[in-house]
């Protein structure tokens, strides 16, 4: 039986990183406390492996063809891709990849009836896995990941409910089928409100995000799958905001703990809300 | 626009992805739109409408949004900064019909 010892989950946005010297002092303020101390909790879980579950943007697949949970396989995943460098003007990095974990996600699926598709390639990453990677220090600290690119761009897109039964048999593979005494890391990777390539690309519905990280403290699941819908994601900020969906696998693989807000700001030209939890585990 | 107005089958999707997995494609976009179109099977209105940068129309056909933006940022400029808000405000003037400067940064 593996253990689930850290649970966090943030928004990424290319601008975190390509934007962020010409940000406000107390936006800059906000990200360092927010991503730092995801970083340090991170290393010091002294994790066998964290899972990073992130939305891909449509940078793996062809529209026409494409899946809704994609496992990078790899032995080590490198990145950003070429053509995303000009946007996020970051470090290139090489992170320990977990190929033996990333089989045991894809035939552990399988068996629970979840299609889960694997790429045995490095994957094209972008701002989904490059900003957790550079601004928690990922690589330099020798974290070893698997990242489970999912599908939150692409109709139909699987909602909360799907997502969160996803992450419930998540959990039950780290349970059940992963090593004893391995010691695993959970990280949801994207929203809060934006709308990338819409008319309202520099919006971010502050309202929503502040709304949506207090029923996340609240702790009430059920009424976070009745109300965090595809729609209403969708009014505050159309092929962006639910990446949040990428959250619900986090909190469906670890049921009802204890969750607190390490932060949040909202800087227009970033083009997103921005902020990020930490669920308490073992409680 | 809604999720539900997207065309999966545009052609123009296969051409904004393309153009972000192929450095040799994109040089050649760069150098020479007209070749590069020229090898997709675009419908007379959607090749036009990229030709005039126009969004609105392309979203109406049923581009995806998010390949919009790339699709904004191929034709004037990726980097973070000066270039990618030019691309954003362009992309915006395209789908409000209303002007913006290339420079602002807020809604």
């Amino acid at each position: 039986m593996a253990d689930i010892v850290l649970s966090v989950a943030a928004s990424h946005a290319p601008g975190l990183a390509g934007l962020y010297s010409g940000a406000p002092e107390d936006t800059k303020a906000e990200v360092d406390k927010m991503y730092g101390t995801m970083g340090a909790e991170i290393t010091a879980a002294d994790l066998d492996v964290l899972i990073l579950v992130g939305n891909d943007h449509l940078a793996n697949s062809r529209v026409l063809e494409y899946p809704n949970f994609l496992v990078g396989m790899a032995a080590e995943h490198t990145g950003p891709y070429e053509w995303f460098k000009p946007w996020l003007n970051c470090r290139d990095y090489t992170l320990e990849g977990r190929p033996e974990v990333a089989e045991a996600l894809i035939s552990g699926m399988a068996r629970r009836g979840v299609q889960f598709f694997g790429r045995r390639e490095n994957l094209c990453y972008d701002d989904n896995l490059s900003i957790p990677t550079v601004l928690c220090d990922l690589d330099t600290n020798d974290v070893p990941v698997v990242p489970v690119l999912m599908n939150c761009n692409v109709p139909p897109i699987p909602d909360q409910r799907q997502c969160y039964a996803v992450g419930e048999a998540l959990g039950d593979i780290i349970r059940n089928d992963l090593p004893n005494g391995m010691r695993v890391g959970l990280f949801g990777s994207g929203g809060l409100s934006h709308e990338p390539g819409g008319k309202r690309y520099f919006f971010i519905d502050q309202e929503f995000d502040h709304w949506f990280m207090d029923m996340l403290e609240e702790g009430d699941h059920d009424k976070l799958l009745n109300e965090a819908t595809p729609e209403r994601m969708e009014e505050s900020g159309a092929g962006g905001t639910a990446e949040l969906f990428a959250w619900f696998v986090v909190l469906g693989a670890i049921g009802n703990q204890p969750c607190s807000r390490l932060g949040y700001t909202a800087y227009d030209n970033f083009k997103c809300g921005v902020g990020a939890v930490r669920w308490q585990m073992g409680s | 626009m809604a999720f539900e107005q997207v065309d999966k089958t545009l052609v123009t999707h296969d051409l904004v992805q393309d153009l972000k997995w192929d450095a040799d494609l994109r040089a050649q976009f760069e150098a020479d739109q007209t070749s590069v179109l020229d090898c997709y099977a675009l419908k007379p209105e959607e090749r036009t409408a990229i030709e005039t940068g126009d969004f609105r129309k392309l979203y109406e056909m049923g581009l995806h949004p998010y390949l919009g933006g790339q699709l904004a940022r191929l034709i004037y400029g990726n980097a973070a900064g000066p270039d990618a808000t030019r691309a954003v405000n362009r992309l915006i003037a395209s789908l409000t019909g209303e002007e913006r400067p290339d420079d602002r940064t807020t809604t």
